[in-house]
């Protein structure tokens, strides 16, 4: 069942046009992949899936985004609800500062509606081991959230995004910033969110795709070169300039 | 690799010299302060009233609870407005106004503290024909809202823009990220700058001469005469009488303490905070 469906989507930064007519179904509990060289407008697309992108200034979006049946840029739609959700998870952790971790789990529940402590105190337990993240703070969640190492930072992240219970989760480059031990926590991490939720992800790391993506769509300048199942884009592409990157003749 | 040895160490030298210079001035102030001030200050001083010239003991209770009430109204009437000016300067104002605004901030923390007397004189004292607490706590007012509009955009400006991001994907407002995630987040920051400004406010002498003017006795009144301790060592300094100097010295050692202590108090419970 597709979740989420872009049709023809653009995106310019001023006159700089960096997403070109861009379509593609994403179908629900699975993890889609988006790589491509630097440069290649993936990180732009994916802030469009959430109206992310039109918070920086000069930025302009046309075409549609379709989730539950309602494009995500029509006029009348409410862009708090969208972010709601559509989760998002950035390159660099962002735990808020001077803020608790348990506060930084909570802060997206706690604002949108009254909920009793208790029930708030689950929320926070749940999605800290959905993040795997449960064991290691435990004893600490009244630590501020920056005391963690990185990787903790970014699965408390994840976390925090969970809480407020998106279908779809969107993540840019989430593991770029992290040592390789911390990946792979986060790697096997999605593998267990995608029973639950929708995961779309950026990633500079080709391998990353590989291993973790259901679903890879490759893009260059701003063009969608290829979309298939993973499988099929690794071992078998069937466009020249795909076989050419996977391979490793540019990046 | 000697030439760039011998480069290393001149500036090592230089900055710790720098460093050392930049204390003297601040030592030999408060010791000498601390010296002269606490031998005429004792319990009597913070609590009693100022005697005629000639009797002996006496002090000036009045003033020290009339310049916590005067920097108390500034602060009430510039530290809310300065928070929600540098916050709009650093989150919502992009366009001319935003602009001509920043400029207007610049220009009021430059201009001399008297000029901001005589403008409260003129606003404040002119049209109620006396001299009040009011006028004097404007005056510290406008002396206190550029700085905590300053520091307090400054201190947002650093924020990244990827903390605002990350609270508007969790799908809160602009308001909510504002409140919730740079101010309450950055409260410290802010707060440091509220200090500063209160500090600068309490040793104001200048704004307060033609706007609060003091008086000798207590008073809880907006609109009479109010003592200040800035004000008070003025008048008390300047004087021939030696008493009076000595009392003086007390004052300033008071007024020391409560700038140091307000500095070095927030300090500490922000450090307990984070």
């Amino acid at each position: 069942m597709s979740v989420l469906q872009v049709k023809k989507l653009n995106a310019w930064f001023g006159d700089h046009h960096v997403v070109k007519d861009i379509s593609i179904d994403y179908i629900s509990n699975t993890i889609s992949a988006i790589i491509g060289p630097s440069g290649c407008g993936k990180s732009t697309f994916i802030r469009c899936l959430n109206r992310i992108h039109e918070e920086v200034p000069f930025a302009k979006v046309s075409g549609e985004v379709i989730m539950q049946g309602k494009n995500i840029y029509d006029k009348n739609v409410d862009v708090v609800n969208i972010r709601k959700n559509i989760g998002m998870v950035f390159q660099k952790p962002t735990p808020f500062p001077a803020m608790s971790i348990l506060d930084n789990v909570l802060i997206g529940v706690r604002l949108q509606e009254k909920l009793p402590k208790l029930k708030l105190l689950e929320i926070a337990e749940s999605c800290l081991r959905k993040a795997a993240l449960w064991d290691e703070v435990k004893d600490k969640l009244s630590k501020p959230g920056t005391s963690l190492s990185g990787g903790q930072q970014q699965r408390l992240c994840i976390a925090r995004s969970l809480a407020v219970n998106p279908p779809v989760l969107l993540m840019d480059e989430p593991t770029s910033a992290l040592d390789p031990i911390a990946t792979a926590k986060i790697e096997e991490l999605m593998d267990t969110l995608k029973k639950e939720y929708t995961v779309i992800i950026v990633t500079h790391n080709m391998q990353q795709a590989a291993r973790i993506a259901d679903f890879t769509s490759f893009f260059i300048l701003g063009d969608l070169i290829e979309h298939g199942a993973s499988t099929e884009i690794f071992t078998n592409p069937k466009n020249k300039k795909t076989e050419d990157y996977i391979m490793g003749k540019f990046s | 690799m000697i030439r760039r040895r011998l480069k290393n160490y001149l500036f090592l030298s230089l900055m710790t010299f720098s460093g050392f210079a930049v204390l003297v001035p601040l030592v030999l102030i408060v010791s000498y302060v601390i010296k002269m001030g606490a031998s005429s200050f004792s319990w009597t001083f913070l609590t009693h009233l100022p005697t005629p010239v000639g009797e002996s003991g006496g002090g000036m209770a009045h003033a020290i609870l009339g310049t916590l009430y005067l920097v108390g109204l500034g602060g009430l009437l510039a530290i809310p407005l300065g928070i929600i000016l540098g916050t709009y300067l650093s989150e919502v104002g992009k366009g001319w106004m935003a602009r001509f605004l920043r400029h207007a901030i610049d220009l009021l923390t430059g201009i001399p503290s008297i000029v901001i007397g005589i403008f409260a004189y003129i606003l404040v004292v002119v049209p109620l024909k006396h001299f009040s607490a009011l006028s004097g706590g404007i005056a510290l007012g406008i002396i206190i809202l550029p700085i905590v509009t300053r520091t307090t955009e400054e201190i947002l400006k650093l924020v990244s823009n990827i903390t605002r991001e990350a609270g508007l994907a969790l799908g809160l407002n602009q308001v909510q990220v504002i409140w919730h995630i740079l101010i309450k987040g950055n409260r410290a920051g802010i707060f440091t700058g509220v200090v500063l400004a209160i500090s600068r406010a309490a040793g104001e002498t200048a704004p307060l001469l033609f706007t609060a003017f003091g008086n000798s006795y207590f008073s809880h009144s907006l609109m009479e005469p109010m003592a200040s301790l800035p004000a008070q060592i003025y008048t008390y300094a300047t004087s021939p009488f030696e008493e009076w100097q000595a009392q003086a010295w007390a004052g300033s050692f008071v007024l020391i303490l409560i700038v140091l202590g307000l500095n070095l108090s927030t300090r500490f419970f922000m450090r307990q905070k984070s």
